[in-house]
């Protein structure tokens, strides 16, 4: 059956969501117009105010509500050290799990050029000219472990020593906890090369 | 070297035939879309149904420059991969080396026409990365590949002998290379090429530093006609590198 107007129109919207077909939509929709009209309400007054508010930290591009993000705005943080991550969510990640108390700088993507992204597109623009005035002594690349993710650290480790700034690549290898036997064949061989004085 | 024929009676069906992962990006929730460059197929385009979900194995081996054996089936613009192995220990690129890995798949992306099999051309792109890996002569590899992708889609260069007159190529002469004819005779002409040059890219041979670079904006120029004046993205990654 195939429902046209509001209705419609709203699971249609739902789908855009990772993870949601036709069907889940459905049920979303039905759920929020039968059931919880209220919890309706609040869904989209809060994701008006949202993309009212949210935007891109203007030194680090991180998602926040204010001009700065609350990394960059604090004065507690060590401004010498400077990681750069693909995307907001590894900078919750980083910060959630390890003791980092730099600042961060996001790509919001990375170099691929094969998917028409280069350095332009990346706004690496941005990033070299903090590293010309920012008093930066350390840049930590924790770009992801993919080819391109690779390729991003290099591009940005040349662009690091024109400025004659250290540059560290966080290391990649075994999982905590795991065995051997079930590492695949690049990540053993990898792990294998970066092998540390014990 | 092909391990297995097609199955008779499912000529839609290729079982492991030798390939590299040109280019992969995310489809549906699960899925994987890739441009592989195979043996005996040419470049062709396939989904990985499930790739990114469970069955990790499975995605962790599609990356790039990794030499895979792959089995598809279906018929059109876009198979079903049902099998993909590594066929061996990928090169690990590096750098400069791995910006140009990027230009040799974005190059083959952009020229060579999908399901059009040029195993030579497959031998010359699995040397190309060998030697990107060694580090030892990235501009000889990449002028060898260039040759030889020209060659397989019927654009090859005409190296040895003049355009009109038929005569041999002399070293030390200058020649303006005519892209839909062949090198003729220099007159002023700014982007001339010494002889040398053009018998260096007949022999991928470059011993001088100034058939080096006469060879790079030669092929250059005729790459980026070829591309209808739309500009590789890889190219910019060498800006800050060289």
């Amino acid at each position: 059956m195939r429902q046209a107007g509001a209705i419609a129109e709203l699971i249609e919207a739902l789908r855009c969501l990772p993870g949601v077909g036709p069907k889940t939509a459905q049920r979303m929709t039905l759920h929020l117009l039968q059931r919880d009209r209220d919890a309706a309400g609040r869904l989209s007054e809060a994701l008006r105010q949202a993309l009212e508010k949210v935007g891109l930290c203007a030194q680090c591009r991180t998602l926040t509500e204010h001009s700065l993000c609350e990394y960059c705005a604090s004065p507690g943080r060590d401004r010498s050290l400077l990681c750069i991550v693909e995307s907001p969510a590894e900078v919750l990640a980083i910060s959630r799990s390890t003791g980092y108390k730099g600042l961060f700088f996001v790509l919001n993507g990375r170099l691929s050029p094969l998917d028409g992204i280069g350095p332009e597109e990346l706004g690496l623009d941005v990033l070299e000219q903090r590293l010309k005035d920012d008093g930066v002594a350390e840049l930590i690349l924790a770009t992801n472990t993919t080819v391109e993710g690779e390729a991003t650290a290099h591009y940005l480790s040349d662009m690091a020593r024109r400025h004659g700034i250290r540059t560290t690549r966080i290391a990649h290898g075994i999982p905590f906890g795991g065995e051997l036997e079930y590492v695949d064949g690049a990540t053993l061989s990898h792990a294998f090369d970066g092998r540390k004085d014990f | 070297m092909p391990p297995e024929a097609p199955r008779r009676g499912d000529p839609s069906r290729v079982l492991l035939d030798h390939a590299y992962l040109l280019h992969r990006r995310d489809y549906r929730e699960t899925s994987l879309l890739l441009e592989l460059f195979t043996l005996r197929h040419g470049r062709i385009g396939v989904i990985a149904k499930g790739a990114r979900r469970g069955r990790q194995g499975f995605a962790a081996v599609l990356q790039p420059f990794v030499p895979l054996l792959v089995s598809w089936s279906g018929r059109g613009e876009l198979a079903n991969l049902n099998h993909a192995e590594a066929a061996g220990i990928g090169v690990r690129l590096q750098h400069t080396a791995l910006f140009c890995g990027f230009y040799l798949n974005e190059l083959l992306m952009r020229l060579l026409p999908p399901h059009d099999p040029c195993p030579e051309l497959f031998g010359t792109y699995r040397g190309g990365l060998e030697t990107l890996a060694a580090g030892e002569d990235l501009e000889t590899a990449l002028r060898s590949f260039e040759l030889s992708l020209l060659e397989a889609i019927g654009y090859g260069l005409q190296l040895r002998v003049e355009a009109e007159s038929g005569e041999a190529i002399r070293p030390e002469r200058l020649y303006s290379y005519r892209i839909d004819a062949g090198p003729v005779p220099a007159g002023d002409e700014a982007d001339a090429v010494h002889g040398m040059t053009l018998l260096a890219l007949h022999d991928r041979r470059f011993d001088t530093s100034q058939t080096r670079t006469e060879a790079k904006r030669l092929m250059r120029r005729i790459i980026a006609h070829h591309l209808n004046g739309r500009a590789l993205k890889s190219r910019e990654l060498f800006r800050s590198s060289s």
